[in-house]
């Protein structure tokens, strides 16, 4: 397998996990060596809901149990940081900022990203006196934490899945949210107009101030945060701001080695960088001539592809790509691809929105591109089956709420 | 309990489908759900995520497996081995059995191979 039957992989988040998990169900007999951060991986879809709130605590979303890196023999590094990667002909050289090196046959950067912050000014000063805040880390959700008592008068700064989370924790913990966001609805080109407009109106219906703006600028103010909104004749006060305006892929690591970066390590459908003995995974990594699909599921399947290819064997099957959120006691989920309607598309609603599970369909020349549901995982389970075998469906029965959508399976 | 508890009649549990049984009526610490395979054998698993909270009464189920409703861990209906994260922990089997087109349950008894 190579001449140190060892396999570095750099970051405890899913994508490393995954990776370890993956060599080791796949037969690779080497060593693994993690390297994560933090003290042990975690989970962190769980960030912006039940552990924010304090019903679950980092022990609860680990993403393997302790007991689990002895049985898979998994030599898990943490938390430690590594300061450069080496790669050879030969072998890659990892360094620790404390000086310890290993040296591998393979390095998979699994090094996620950290939170996009807008160029607003005084954005940065507030951040610098902890009243801005954002959410990546289990670090991130402790000090947001703090803050969400209530009567607390927050700022979400983007009504994405991260941001409509987390305001819908907040509120639930008694803040006083207000959401700000430049498109109205946020979301409509990952769920449909409808389904967005549907879904953001939720935050009104909770008690929380929706609004078509943008954050122009911050001061610190006594404790506090004064924020100017487009458009608005004058700043409002909040206790604190949390940013969910999207991430930016950690990718120092690669660049500093020469790999091909740009906006994520770039690789391809085996997840090989340019260099053949480093690999890339999840959230830093971008397949090329491809948007980064920056989901839980979609960090795993690339762990058990750059596994595969280690491995040199066959890469898992092709899905369509799946998600779920959470908000105000809804669940959403999502797969495939949304489109507006347009002369090829048909946009297809099944239920009634608001009273019982619904869902919205995307269907192209009799085929299923995608779907979003709220409150109705079998639907969700059933069109990622339509999409994967492209089974021809007929509109018609999709809308029908009667009609069972696993029959569809069987043609 | 040497004749099990009856719980349902077969027909009342879709093929691909499960319902969950009460603890009240089973007994044991968590409700158990009856899942039916796409061959129309019926299983037993604690019917509550070892992840979370969700029913997998309410999964779906196929190839031997019951997937989560909300975060798409599967369980293996046969053993209760959990297969995929992001649960980590197995689950518990129970022995069933069918007969005369009536599910009886025995909670707490490992399922027969």
């Amino acid at each position: 397998m190579g001449a140190h039957d060892r396999v570095v992989i750099v970051g405890g988040g899913i994508a490393g996990v995954a990776t370890a998990s993956a060599l080791r169900s796949g037969g690779y007999h080497g060593d693994i060596v993690l390297i994560d951060r933090a003290e042990f991986p975690y989970d962190r879809p769980p960030l912006s809901k039940d552990y924010l709130a304090g019903r679950r605590d980092l022990e609860q979303i680990a993403l393997q149990p302790p007991e689990w890196y002895a049985e898979q023999r998994v030599d898990l590094v943490g938390p430690a940081e590594v300061a450069s990667i080496s790669p050879g002909d030969d072998d890659v050289a990892i360094t620790l900022t404390d000086g310890r090196d290993h040296r591998a046959d393979w390095a998979v950067l699994a090094t996620g990203g950290r939170a996009a912050l807008p160029p607003v000014p005084g954005l940065g000063d507030a951040r610098q006196a902890g009243l801005v805040h954002v959410l990546r880390e289990a670090e991130d959700a402790d000090r947001l934490r703090e803050v969400l008592v209530p009567s607390a008068a927050l700022l979400v700064v983007g009504g994405g899945l991260i941001g409509a989370e987390a305001a819908s924790t907040a509120v639930s913990l008694g803040a006083e949210v207000v959401i700000a966001d430049p498109l109205d609805p946020p979301l409509a080109a990952a769920v449909g107009r409808e389904m967005a407009a549907w879904l953001h109106a939720l935050h009104a219906r909770a008690g929380i101030e929706t609004v078509t703006s943008v954050l122009e600028a911050v001061q610190v103010d006594d404790g506090g945060v004064l924020a100017q909104l487009r458009g608005e004749p004058q700043v409002r006060r909040f206790d604190a701001i949390l940013v969910g305006v999207g991430m930016v892929p950690s990718t120092e690591l690669a660049s500093a080695c020469g790999l091909e970066v740009d906006r994520g390590v770039l690789v391809d459908a085996q997840q090989r960088t340019s260099h053949p003995r480093v690999l890339a995974v999840g959230d830093a990594a971008r397949l090329r001539d491809h948007h980064r699909t920056e989901h839980w599921e979609a960090a795993q399947h690339d762990g058990q592809r750059a596994a595969a290819s280690i491995l040199d064997a066959p890469p898992p099957a092709e899905t369509a790509g799946w998600w779920w959120s959470d908000r105000h006691q809804h669940h959403v989920e999502g797969v495939g691809t949304m489109r507006e309607p347009d002369a090829q598309t048909t946009v297809v609603h099944r239920g009634t929105r608001g009273t019982e599970p619904f869902s919205a369909y995307t269907i192209r020349a009799g085929r299923l591109l995608g779907a979003v549901a709220v409150d109705d995982p079998h639907a969700i389970r059933a069109a990622r089956r339509l999409i994967d075998r492209q089974i021809e469906v007929d509109p018609d029965r999709i809308a029908d709420p009667a009609a069972d959508l696993r029959k569809l399976l069987r043609g | 309990m040497a004749a099990g508890i009856r719980v349902a009649a077969l027909d009342d549990i879709p093929e691909g489908e499960g319902v969950a049984v009460s603890r009240d009526v089973t007994g044991t610490e968590d409700d158990i759900a009856l899942l039916r395979d796409e061959d129309g054998r019926v299983w037993a698993l604690n019917d509550t995520c070892t992840h979370e909270t969700a029913s997998l009464a309410e999964g779906w189920v196929e190839n031997g497996h019951v997937e989560c409703p909300l975060h798409s861990s599967k369980f293996c209906l046969k053993t209760g081995a959990v297969n995929g994260l992001p649960a980590t922990k197995d689950t518990v089997a129970h022995r069933l059995e069918v007969r005369e087109g009536e599910v009886y349950l025995f909670p707490g008894e490992h399922p027969v191979e």
